[in-house]
């Protein structure tokens, strides 16, 4: 067979448009997934009480659950349980938010914990106030931390925004397959998100690396 | 500030609880019945012993194709290195289910072989555990300290034994816990083959829920067994990473 990128080009503002509606719902999760994440995190740092119960079995929840079945759950039962008429590109937010959520708050966790414990005593000991010691000891260091994975994450998140698709959000790969069923060039449209995905994903992914590389050499873990 | 603190997060929580509460559907929650989802016990826990069998079949190719490549990428020929990369690279930073159906319904026309749906999901998730676990091995083969393999080939050890005797049970040590944690995520993975309807668990539940209407309490019972499997294997994972651990004191 021939590479018909004829077709390819004439429909690829609709596979722009998916891209786009990627793009937007994998922000908007990462925004809330940035929300929730930083309350689980807070929770998650108490070490012990109902908020770290509370919190650790949030985040191992949604950590282990598939994101298929997360998003299949919010979009078939949430409406109903709720009462609700949630149109599908919440119901997908929702599911990616909760997801994201639950890994993130790992992921400040495990940043704020690399904060060696003497720059914490020591700024302590100097007289700072607790909050300028957050604001200029700890959150500094562990952003810089946690910036590797944090980037990693995004990657991750951009995969799972694929899986939208089985909900009939219009996102790269159901316009992908619904233009492939309608001109049977799968080869072409699906090769072309393919692509898509990999130069998205691919500058974090070799960021997320490159700085995790640099990370260790300079703080020497 | 802990004080603070405590008080943002039951803010949060509190805000949330009223939110369901108010808004539950409370004479749907009081009218589900999970007895219907006991008459069909049998057939969700073989589908779910599907969803392990292909996640574990998915290790198993991870586990010989990435070993290999991680073997080839330590090879002196630029080009072979590069093939390698190129192939973690692409498998890697493409999303699971693109190549899912990308297996599925453009390699056919390809190649001309139809492959069935269990096949394309075992190719796909092939090919993608074998990318993510060869660079597992790597990181593995390049934690053995150069020492030891100056020391295998200065006593003129050759290929093989330099390899299966000297480098992989130093290696293997380092890349069990990522491996268990490869095929976690491998079996949350299966459920994205339900895209094609092989009959795992996440097609088998949604095949019951549209024939009984019951999808809430459907769902609801997979999402659990999901998730009491995946619990108990990183509990397992996390045992098993410290008995490593204290096998090297």
């Amino acid at each position: 067979m021939e590479f018909d990128l004829h077709t390819l080009i004439r429909f690829f503002p609709v596979l722009l448009e998916g891209l786009w509606m990627t793009v937007i719902i994998s922000t908007v999760s990462l925004g809330f997934g940035v929300i929730i994440g930083l309350i689980a995190c807070l929770g998650k740092l108490m070490e012990r009480g109902i908020e770290y119960r509370l919190a650790t079995n949030f985040i191992d929840f949604f950590r282990t659950i598939p994101e298929m079945v997360l998003i299949f759950w919010v979009y078939s039962c949430l409406p109903l349980l709720f009462d609700l008429r949630l149109s599908a590109e919440t119901c997908g937010i929702l599911a990616l938010s909760l997801y994201s959520g639950a890994f993130l708050a790992e992921i400040f966790r495990a940043g704020i914990l690399a904060v060696p414990r003497e720059q914490i005593e020591g700024a302590l000991a100097l007289g700072l106030p607790k909050i300028p010691v957050w604001r200029f000891v700890i959150l500094p260091q562990a952003i810089r931390r946690m910036m590797p994975a944090f980037v990693n994450f995004l990657t991750e998140l951009i995969k799972a925004s694929s899986l939208l698709s089985a909900i009939g959000i219009t996102e790269l790969v159901y316009q992908a397959s619904t233009l492939g069923a309608q001109t049977f060039r799968y080869v072409e449209f699906l090769s072309a998100i393919a692509l898509l995905y990999f130069l998205i994903i691919l500058p974090f992914s070799l960021y997320s690396r490159r700085s995790e590389i640099a990370l260790v050499r300079r703080t020497g873990q | 500030m802990k004080m603070k603190a405590k008080l943002v997060f039951w803010i949060g929580l509190a805000v949330l609880a009223a939110i369901v509460i108010y808004h539950l559907n409370w004479d749907l929650v009081r009218a589900l019945e999970f007895s219907t989802v006991w008459e069909y016990r049998e057939v969700m826990v073989w589908a779910l012993g599907m969803s392990l069998m292909i996640a574990f079949i998915a290790t198993a190719i991870g586990l010989v194709v990435g070993t290999l490549l991680a073997i080839v990428s330590q090879s002196s020929l630029p080009i072979l290195r590069w093939i390698v990369v190129i192939y973690v690279e692409i498998f890697r930073n493409t999303p699971i289910l693109v190549m899912l159906i990308w297996v599925h319904f453009a390699l056919p026309i390809l190649t001309g072989f139809t492959t069935t749906a269990f096949q394309s999901g075992l190719i796909a998730m092939g090919l993608q555990s074998s990318a993510y676990f060869s660079e597992i091995v790597r990181a593995g083969i390049g934690a053995v300290p150069r020492g030891q393999w100056e020391a295998a080939l200065a006593l003129g050890l050759p290929l093989r034994p330099r390899w299966t005797e000297i480098v992989l049970p130093q290696a293997l040590r380092i890349i069990i816990p990522p491996l268990a944690n490869l095929a976690i995520s491998l079996f949350k993975a299966t459920s994205i083959l339900s895209i094609l309807s092989i009959s795992e668990l996440m097609t088998v539940s949604t095949r019951i829920s549209n024939f009984t209407f019951k999808p809430i309490e459907v769902l609801t019972v997979a999402a659990c067994m999901y998730c009491i499997v995946g619990y108990l294997m990183s509990r397992g994972t996390l045992r098993l990473e410290r008995h490593l651990r204290e096998g090297e004191r």
